[in-house]
């Protein structure tokens, strides 16, 4: 079996997310909390603030205790894996088994909300509403929450790759024609930066956010209305 | 010639995305309009109007990976 190099990209992700985790952890235990947070401390709070106030608005109070670390951690892996391409990196979400991964893991807490809500015997039950043959449109439109949300991910990060490379292509051969810097794409550094905000940094984060509010919204709406 | 016809139905594939882009704009339209009115509900109007965005999207990426599916299957 022949393994594919996002592995190593992953474990590398993973490895800098841990390492970050324990350089923070430092700071924050030597954190006095009557003085002003400033630094990496200032935005840790306000990331765990932000997650917390939106995971609150969204779902219930039992549900965010468990849901609000899955949904920061799903966060900072989808933003760091987004922006791989700036270390160099292959960005692991341009690979489909990684992107269907977390739309799987999505789907999961759905139908796990939806039966600890209802009951199994009404879930199996509101699976064949109105009528019993449509169980199978049901079924499609679980299956289409998985594809349109690994796909949506995966499309985007895929489509600034290939656009990315092809840009760098382009300039390559306009750079080769000055004479001088024949074998130096000259023009791709100087054009690529902003292209590279655009693609890798705005919409990686673009994409994270929105997976993680399509997450939420998804599962806020399987929980019980309480009024 | 086969070459030509193939980066010809890539492009149309992706060409469905303008209508996208266009209303993807409505509903930035719509956002703005709406916060104007009632500034005070501007966090909840920026949810959905990104949730709304994103999902009118889905169908402009399906597009998309059907031009790259074209280009790098057909054409490869």
């Amino acid at each position: 079996m022949e393994v594919q190099p996002t592995v190593f990209y992953i474990i590398a992700i993973v490895a800098i997310i841990a390492v970050m985790l324990i350089l923070i952890n430092r700071k924050l235990v030597k954190f006095d909390p009557l003085s002003k947070p400033k630094g990496i401390v200032l935005v840790v709070m306000m990331a765990a603030e932000m997650v917390d106030k939106m995971v609150k608005e969204k779902t219930d109070d039992k549900a965010a205790k468990f849901l609000t670390p899955y949904i920061l951690t799903v966060a900072v892996y989808i933003f760091l894996s987004n922006i791989a391409g700036l270390l160099a990196f292959e960005s692991p979400t341009s690979n489909y088994s990684v992107t269907l991964t977390l739309a799987a893991i999505t789907c999961f807490l759905i139908e796990y909300y939806s039966i600890k809500a209802n009951g199994i015997k009404s879930y199996m039950k509101s699976l064949a509403e109105p009528m019993a043959p449509f169980i199978i449109m049901n079924l499609i439109s679980k299956a289409s929450t998985l594809l349109s949300l690994s796909l949506r991910l995966f499309g985007n990060i895929t489509a600034g790759t290939v656009l990315m490379g092809v840009i760098y292509q382009l300039f390559a051969k306009v750079s080769a024609m000055i004479p001088l810097f024949t074998n130096f794409n000259f023009f791709g550094v100087l054009v690529t930066p902003v292209l590279h905000f655009y693609f890798d940094l705005f919409s990686g984060a673009m994409q994270a956010y929105i997976f993680i509010t399509l997450t939420l919204s998804f599962i806020g709406k399987e929980l019980p209305k309480e009024q | 010639m086969e070459t030509g016809i193939i980066a010809l139905a890539a492009a149309l594939a992706v060409a469905g995305g303008a209508i996208v882009g266009v209303y993807e704009a409505k509903v930035a339209i719509a956002a703005v309009e709406a916060i104007g009115k009632n500034p005070d509900a501007s966090s909840k109007i920026q949810g959905m109007a990104i949730i709304g965005a994103a999902i009118a999207e889905t169908s402009a990426i399906y597009g998309l990976l059907i031009a790259f599916l074209i280009i790098f299957i057909l054409g490869a």
